[in-house]
């Protein structure tokens, strides 16, 4: 603050000068006036800080003086210099604001310090203001932030997509959205304030709510989305996923807060898409079985054609020929019919105890013929014997044929013509006592693409010559089996599949327990 | 002695029914498993007429028909293509391999897709041998 102004009042003019060049050398500022009169006139011109004014003067006396500047302005401070036991006046000045007094004759120390008070109470005052006037626009601003974040949150619970639905500690709904209202199909003026949670929720979920509640001790307890279907009080069914917050201060319960999400419409498109994946698969499935079976067609017909030329020209050679054609083919289509109905069937092993080697053996004399004639050798390798085990033969025997069979068209489809074609096929027992059979080739391997293909439905390597089922059963009757398929394969050196299967005893006893 | 007709096929029920057509025509059959058996009776025998299945092992039918096509001794013997697979499938793959190879090859003089009558087979025999 810098120097304060002073108006020094005095009808007599040496007090004045004494005291205008006491308080000049002391770097204050300074006015004077000799009288009552005059000395309003310089305050209203000059407008000082401090007037120290003697009380007793001819005309306007000080008392008047101090009244008419406090009644100007109260902030400025006024010093009443007083003659000795004037109490009265003193009084009366006190009465009317005068800020401090001071003994005739003035001595600089005691004016000094009067004027220090003054100064300072001028300084606190101003402090004071600025700190008030500051207060009033900091309110005023948070004032307007409150209401913008109130209103932001308010239109926020407004227009959710989720069903939000809050209680206070006494169960009462505080909150509750247009959605909520559409869920709950109640008004929110009939529930706002209104209703308890017992009053919107069924009882089940009211119960469940509020023993979340009790549970919870954190200041926010999230209770994580689930699903469930809302059965509301008008008896509509909503399949419905929620969320819960049970809110806590210092430990104590303040209220839950609901969020819901209508899944209806939800449901529904995952209903359509199931259906459209479903179709698709079946014009997949289907559009790969035309190929095969026009595959078998053409067998039949190429088969009875052969046949017919053997009758016209009465040649046993012809008619035997095309029967077998004929024979191959209704082999196929009732392998077809055979695959179909077990990959389309929900079906549980038939356990038996049997010898998984065997059925290695049994599979090798199927295929070994024509393995010969495709210069592919069978090399099977089951020491030690499994022995007899509790697995389902017809698992076994399905398996590794097809696994046989894939390896062979494996080796007639690699164009390596130095290599020397083997498929090996090994039984043992892993560390869990399952019987494990192996079946590798050298033939031509699969790309990663093909690998990952594998087992959709009714995609084929081979061309038309695939139904695209093979590998899908093989893969079913495993694993009702509770077994495993693993393939370890490489484009160009060829591929080893690995079947894992669990004695399953108790099934058989399961069985014949029906 | 009928013309000589060579009928290269993987699936022996394909082999034997082309076959017996070609008998019941007055040609004389000769039979091949794969591409690189095909090749070889080709090469001993000069037949008058390929009859080429596609999807083979060892040595697929594509790649018997463009050898054959481009060998200046075995280009003019006409060659059926006669498969499972639909022509656009197999013009597509040509087109591929075309611009893989940088070679153009003419397409197949005949292209019969499975199943065919006997009598087509025959006809379109006949069209490129009479």
């Amino acid at each position: 603050m810098s120097a304060s102004k002073i108006l020094i009042v005095d009808d007599e003019p040496t007090i004045v000068r004494l005291l205008d060049m006491s308080l000049k050398s002391d770097g204050y500022t300074t006015c004077t006036a000799s009288s009552g009169e005059e000395a309003l006139a310089v305050f209203e011109k000059q407008s000082p800080d401090i007037v120290v004014t003697d009380i007793k003067m001819p005309g306007m006396d000080g008392l008047e003086l101090l009244k008419k500047i406090k009644d100007l302005d109260p902030d400025k401070e006024v010093i009443i210099v007083t003659g000795h036991g004037d109490i009265d006046s003193t009084i009366t000045a006190l009465q009317y604001g005068a800020s401090d007094f001071i003994n005739k004759p003035v001595r600089d120390e005691a004016l000094a310090i009067a004027l220090e008070r003054a100064e300072s109470k001028i300084r606190i005052r101003e402090q004071l203001a600025a700190y008030t006037q500051n207060l009033e626009e900091k309110v005023a601003e948070a004032t307007v932030e409150i209401r913008r974040r109130s209103n932001f949150q308010r239109l926020l619970i407004h227009s959710s997509h989720d069903a939000i639905v809050a209680f206070d500690r006494d169960w009462q709904i505080v909150v509750y959205n247009p959605e909520a209202a559409r869920i709950f199909s109640k008004r929110a003026r009939d529930v706002l304030n209104k209703m308890t949670i017992e009053d919107l929720y069924p009882p089940q979920l009211a119960a469940h709510f509020k023993k979340e509640a009790k549970n919870g001790t954190d200041d926010r307890e999230d209770i994580p989305w689930k699903e469930m279907v809302l059965e509301t009080r008008d008896k509509k069914q909503i399949p419905v996923r929620y969320a819960t917050s049970v809110l806590h201060e210092k430990k104590e319960f303040m209220g839950i807060v609901n969020f819901f999400q209508d899944l209806t419409e939800i449901k529904r498109l995952e209903r359509e898409l199931i259906q459209s994946e479903r179709m698709a698969a079946i014009g997949q499935t289907v559009s790969g079985l035309a190929h095969y079976v026009k595959n078998i067609l053409i067998g039949l017909k190429g088969g009875s054609y052969v046949v017919n030329v053997g009758f016209q020209n009465d040649n046993m050679e012809k008619i035997k020929t095309g029967w077998q054609t004929i024979q191959k083919n209704i082999e196929r289509v009732a392998n077809l019919t055979q695959d179909m109905l077990t990959y389309s069937k929900e079906r549980s092993p038939e356990v038996a105890l049997c010898s998984p080697d065997e059925i290695v053996s049994e599979v090798k004399d199927l295929i070994s013929d024509f393995a010969e004639s495709n210069d592919i050798e069978i090399v099977t390798q089951c020491e030690p014997d499994l022995g007899q085990m509790w697995l389902d033969p017809g698992t076994v025997h399905r398996s590794l044929l097809n696994l046989v069979n894939n390896a062979i068209d494996a080796c007639l489809q690699e164009e390596d013509p130095d290599r020397r074609f083997k498929v090996e096929i090994r039984t043992r027992k892993n560390e869990d006592g399952a019987a494990v059979f192996e079946v590798e080739d050298n033939g031509c391997g699969m790309d990663e693409e093909t690998k990952t293909k594998l087992f959709t439905p009714m995609f084929s390597s081979k061309g038309g010559k695939g139904t695209g089922l093979g590998l899908l059963v093989t893969k079913k009757l495993v694993e009702e089996h509770r077994g495993t398929i693993d393939i370890d394969t490489r484009l160009g050196y060829g591929s080893v599949f690995t079947v894992t299967l669990p004695e399953r005893p108790e099934t058989a006893r399961d069985q014949n327990d029906k | 002695m009928g013309k000589k007709i060579l009928v290269v096929d993987d699936d022996p029920d394909v082999r034997s029914f082309v076959l017996t057509v070609l008998e019941e025509n007055q040609y004389t059959p000769m039979v091949a498993c794969d591409g690189v058996e095909g090749l070889e009776v080709i090469q001993k025998e000069m037949p008058d007429l390929v009859i080429l299945d596609v999807l083979m092992p060892r040595g697929s039918g594509i790649r018997l028909y463009r050898h054959l096509k481009t060998d200046d001794a075995l280009k003019a013997i006409p060659v059926i293509m006669f498969t499972g697979i639909a022509l656009r499938s197999f013009l597509k793959s040509q087109k591929v391999l075309e611009a893989f190879k940088g070679e153009k090859i003419p397409e197949p003089d005949i292209y019969l897709e499975k199943p065919v009558e006997p009598q087509e087979l025959v006809d379109a025999i006949r069209k490129k041998l009479d």
